[in-house]
């Protein structure tokens, strides 16, 4: 037993043989050869894991935060001290444990590249060491001594040395989980203590836990940082826990040491190194192993006292009192998970954590979309889908059927548009386009663009209308060479006024005003960005907030950021008797508003040039000005319009929210004003933006994307939160939980659905009346032509109608006099608001006798984009836009 | 067990863009000081569990956006206050000269009973900045406090953790005065005369 052990720790296979080592994804063996070949410069990195602290004093502020790593020495290193340790088992063994280092390094002390290398291991997805061979510098001590260790408290151990560790997991009272390492010699090293809410690797097996598990306690309590350490060390010697103490692990104990610490209970205990898993897939984790007989882990849990540490996980505490029934009672719960929510214990609790029951809330979510997903894996028979229509959610059910069919087949259709597709798009002679815009559109639409081989760089500008679909390759060069001389000339404007000081007081003061808020937004904008994180020049600016006397405050890309933002200014301010401005007709003097910060980087960051980035930007902002008048209607009409969607496509969630008074919709104030940039992850942003560019079915189909990112949360959002201030912290705790593909997905199944509605409710008001039959056709006329050939940048709905809009009548949004949604005939004058409630909906709730669709609904299926009036009003000339909101104009 | 019945004190920090409102929010709440907060859009809170007096009440901190462009949102969450909490930035003028206007807004669109006697307190953040940098001595910032009827006025550090803890317990207690008094007083809604306030049940409509 101890000879295979041996081989084992090792990492030398039982029994080797060409096939099996080639298989293996263990590389340790590999390691050992080339290391027999390499220098003596460094030692192997298998696992690290960050901010593990010693605390050296009482206060915190001594705190030194470092890394605890499991590293591997080339074997042939004995240390000479082996002989002494009381345990020495057999001599062969220690020979392997002890090329395996237990190490702790304070962070202060590593080189930048090491820490590199100690934070990438940490970040991998270690289940076992990564394949890629990190070599850090060894550590000062092979062995530790307890003069030693008093200096930076760094030490490395080999495993061999270890006698046992003490573990105290995190809980109440004891903040933090902490490990003490008792040496052979007889020694203990300072306590390790896991600040793993700062540890950003154990966050993230959290959560890949609570996602792929039932069981959000883990198999021993809640999950932490000590955990993976024990994990580790498993693979190279036999860890095994005192029955007698269970706070104490014994590191290759003698028989007699087991004895000691008492027997074990089962031999299930004894922890053999876990050679064998490492070779099979990452088990996946049905419910019923985790909740099993006999370790109901919840109950288990409540022993422990962890609600203490739900509350902390959830801060919401003012979730008005309801029964653990409610979070029960959701269908899509396994049985056995209902079970457990029933439990008496778990109710008491709810009724004393008002948080426990939202922490449980969003657990019941993520088993919900665990099963969904098996679910979805099987094939729908007929039975299924009755099944779902009987539920109260079936609608949804089948709206995913519907949305999952789409997706079905269509990876080539979703694959992302390469830098070699695109070419293909244009005449290699001339660089015209050669295939239809819409054709194009489609691709990027459904397929994005491929976000490694830099063809974002010329098809967003496209995308953003900066060159012309009908351009050709010369036409695009010129027109560049234009646009760099005309940036350079406006950046030149703003920059004589104000550093120049050839301005009025009153002008220099409001610029100087800018520029500070631009300043402050650029400096916390998407920092984490390696493009925009470093500070390696000097701020230009010694009154500013950032500046560092004798330092280096800022970045080259931060102040071209903040060039850009500023010469957008000069680009959007109306003409002056001492000057007129010839770059845009249309300028609508916003200034600077948070959130511009936001919408830029991405620009800036794909073309990283500060001419082009600007034009993009220029393009981007026109439809994003409405989002920042001064009035703020822009954003209440999206908002309104948001609310009338969801009113028409979900009537019983619109009823649920009207109830917890959260019909402003202000929860989606964020999303919507810089195009779900907080929620999502950096690449996701690119991708969702450049699809939403394309107006493929709808210029506002980001409002789509906001009723997909509803209708996945609405059971929970119907089952649990009952006022506003729960919405809104539930909504803005999505952020960073939201998968895009599928979101993308849903939402056109949103839009589909949507256009059928809108073309069933057409139908029925206009079929009693001859009046009604001719614009009903044409409706539909419009919107097959539409279906059919995406690339005709097709009028749609919203042109300018023969007759005045006979739609609701929004109180708040008062677009009556407006004619811009079709005339839908029939209905004038029976004042048909439908209403849902107080307020006057657009298209009621399937309840009321008369529906129609509002102007704002409408213009849903329009592919033209929503500009700001001014605009509008001279694009447009038959002034049809201007008189509705203030938004609603069209162009383009 | 006795009973539960929750206080829950609402909390508005306003102040210009930029002078601390998330910073001091999360250093008071989760302990956390980062430079890397982004500007906040919209508007979020978070909440904290604290004992006035022997009584355990749930604050919820609410911050929003600093620019006032986005005022005119504030009404959707405005109401219902308790407290508000006004910061500037002791080292930048200007975030000190709109304190007024912040407080106007709040009262208009809050509209509480009593405006005269609604709690403020004034927080001069970011005095870790140094001597050489400061604008806004304490002297004039006492000065402007004491002659809007007396608002508590502390200086503090989100960075270092000064003054954060004493200044919300402050918050606190004024909020939790003012919950009672609400309490007893009615609601911020109450369309009846005040003449009428003691017998608020005969014309609630």
């Amino acid at each position: 037993m101890t000879a295979s052990n041996v081989q084992t720790a090792s990492g030398d296979p039982p029994s080797p043989s060409a096939s099996f080592y080639d298989l293996s994804d263990d590389e340790e063996g590999d390691y050992n050869t080339i290391a027999h070949s390499r220098s003596e410069r460094g030692v192997k990195l298998l696992f690290s894991k960050s901010k593990v602290y010693v605390h050296p004093t009482p206060s915190a502020k001594d705190n030194i935060s470092g890394f605890i790593a499991l590293i591997q020495q080339k074997p042939t290193q004995e240390p000479a001290d082996t002989s002494p340790s009381r345990l020495n088992v057999s001599g062969s063994r220690t020979v392997s444990s002890s090329s395996y280092l237990l190490a702790w390094v304070p962070e202060r002390s590593l080189a930048q590249d090491d820490l590199n290398s100690y934070v990438k291991v940490d970040m991998s997805d270690n289940a076992s060491p990564p394949k890629q061979t990190y070599l850090v510098p060894p550590l000062p001590t092979a062995t530790i001594s307890d003069e030693s260790s008093i200096g930076t408290y760094a030490f490395a151990l080999a495993l061999s040395n270890i006698y046992s560790l003490l573990i105290r997991p995190p809980s109440v009272g004891w903040w933090y989980g902490s490990v003490v390492i008792n040496t052979r010699s007889g020694s203990s090293l300072p306590a390790l203590f896991f600040h793993d809410a700062e540890c950003e690797s154990t966050i993230l097996q959290k959560r890949k836990r609570a996602r792929d598990s039932f069981d959000p306690f883990g198999e021993d309590g809640l999950f932490w940082g000590g955990d993976e350490v024990l994990r580790w060390l498993k693979r190279y010697v036999k860890v095994v826990r005192s029955a007698a103490d269970p706070g104490v692990y014994l590191v290759d104990p003698s028989e007699e040491d087991r004895i000691g610490f008492g027997q074990p209970r089962t031999s299930a205990e004894l922890q053999r190194p876990e050679t064998k898993e490492q070779k099979a897939p990452e088990p996946r984790k049905p419910a019923s192993n985790q909740s099993g007989p006999g370790m109901d882990p919840l109950t288990k849990a409540l022993k422990e006292t962890r609600w203490k540490i739900l509350e902390q996980l959830s801060k919401v505490t003012t979730f008005t009192r309801r029964t653990a029934q409610d979070i029960a009672d959701n269908p899509k719960l396994p049985p056995q998970v209902r079970r457990l929510l029933h439990n008496p214990e778990v109710q008491t609790l709810q009724d004393e954590f008002d948080s426990a029951r939202l922490y449980l809330a969003r657990w019941a979510m993520g088993i919900a979309e665990q099963s969904e997903r098996e679910k979805n894996q099987r094939i729908w028979t007929a039975k299924d889908v009755l099944e779902m229509e009987e539920s109260s959610v079936g609608e949804f059910e089948i709206l995913d059927m519907e949305a999952g069919r789409m997706s079905l087949g269509g990876d080539q259709k979703r694959k992302a548009v390469g830098m070699k597709e695109w070419t293909s798009f244009f005449n290699a002679k001339t660089g015209k386009l050669q295939v239809t815009v819409g054709e194009v559109k489609e691709r990027i639409f459904h397929g994005g663009l491929d976000p490694e081989d830099g063809v974002r760089k010329e098809a967003w500008l496209f995308l953003l209308g900066v060159y012309d679909w009908s351009s050709d390759r010369e036409e695009r060069a010129s027109l560049l060479n234009c646009k760099r001389d005309e940036f350079i000339r406006l950046k030149g404007a703003w920059w004589e006024r104000m550093v120049e000081g050839d301005a009025e007081p009153e002008e220099e003061e409001w610029w100087k005003e800018q520029k500070g808020r631009i300043e402050k937004d650029v400096h916390r904008t998407d920092r984490h960005i390696p493009l925009f994180a470093g500070e390696d020049i000097p701020h230009p600016d010694p009154s500013s907030p950032f500046y560092v006397s004798g330092g280096n405050g800022t970045n080259v890309h931060l102040e071209q950021l903040k060039d850009v933002l500023l010469t957008y200014l000069e680009y959007d301010k109306p003409s002056t008797s001492s000057r007129t401005n010839v770059s845009n007709p249309h300028p609508q003097n916003l200034g600077y508003v948070q959130g511009m910060s936001d919408l830029l980087a991405p620009i800036y960051a794909v073309m990283q040039d500060d001419a082009i980035a600007f034009w993009a930007f220029v393009g981007f902002m026109r439809r994003m000005s409405r989002n920042f008048v001064r009035d703020q209607s822009g954003m209440r009409t999206q908002l309104t319009t948001l609310d009338q969607l969801v009113q028409l496509l979900d009537p019983k969630l619109y009823l649920h929210l009207q109830s917890a008074d959260s019909t402003n919709f202000f929860f989606f104030f964020r999303m919507l004003l810089v195009w779900y940039k907080r929620e999502f992850e950096w690449v996701d942003i690119l991708r969702l933006w450049e699809g939403l560019w394309t107006d493929y079915l709808s210029s506002q189909f980001h409002l789509f994307i906001a009723v997909a990112i509803l209708e996945k949360h609405r059971d929970v959002i119907m089952g649990h939160l009952k006022h506003f201030d729960e919405v809104l912290k539930y909504v803005n705790e999505l952020s960073g939980t939201i998968d895009l593909p599928s979101t993308l997905v849903r939402a056109e199944g949103l839009f589909r659905r949507f256009e059928k509605t809108v073309e069933a409710v057409d139908r029925k008001s206009h079929f009693p009346g001859p009046a009604g039959a001719a614009s009903s056709m044409r409706q539909r006329r419009v919107m097959e032509g539409k279906g059919k050939n995406p690339s005709t940048e097709a009028t749609a709905a919203p042109a300018s109608g023969s007759s005045s809009a006979a739609a609701a009548t929004l109180p708040r949004n008062a677009g009556t006099s407006g004619s811009n949604g079709t005339r839908t005939g029939g209905t004038v004058g029976t004042g048909s608001a439908v209403t849902t409630g107080h307020h006057a909906g657009g298209a009621g709730a399937g309840t009321e006798k008369e529906q129609v669709i509002s102007p704002e609904l409408r213009a849903l299926l329009s592919r033209k984009v929503v500009v700001l009036d001014d605009e509008a009003h001279d694009a447009d000339d038959h002034g049809a836009a201007a008189a509705s909101g203030s938004a609603a104009g069209t162009s383009r | 067990m006795s009973s539960r019945k929750k206080v829950l004190l609402k909390v508005i920090i306003l102040g210009d863009s930029g002078v601390g409102k998330t910073s001091l929010m999360n250093q008071y709440v989760n302990k956390k000081f980062s430079t890397s907060y982004k500007a906040t859009i919209g508007a979020d809170f978070l909440t904290k569990e604290v004992t006035v007096d022997d009584r355990i009440v749930t604050m919820q901190l609410w911050d929003t956006a600093g620019q006032e462009r986005f005022q005119s949102l504030g009404v959707a969450f405005y109401r219902g206050a308790d407290c508000c909490v006004l910061v500037y930035d002791v080292n930048t003028p200007k975030s000190f000269e709109t304190l007024d206007s912040w407080r106007d807004e709040f009262l208009i669109q809050a509209s509480p009973r009593d405006p005269e006697s609604f709690p403020f307190v004034v927080l001069g953040n970011k005095v870790d900045v140094g001597d050489d940098r400061r604008a806004i001595s304490t002297k004039r910032a006492m000065t402007y406090c004491q002659s809007r009827s007396g608002i508590p006025y502390f200086e503090v550090s989100a960075k270092d953790n000064t003054n954060v803890e004493q200044a919300f317990e402050v918050v606190a207690r004024n909020a939790l005065a003012m919950e009672e008094q609400e309490e007893y007083g009615g609601g911020f809604e109450d369309p009846i005369d005040i003449s009428l306030d003691n017998e608020r049940d005969g014309c609630a409509c």
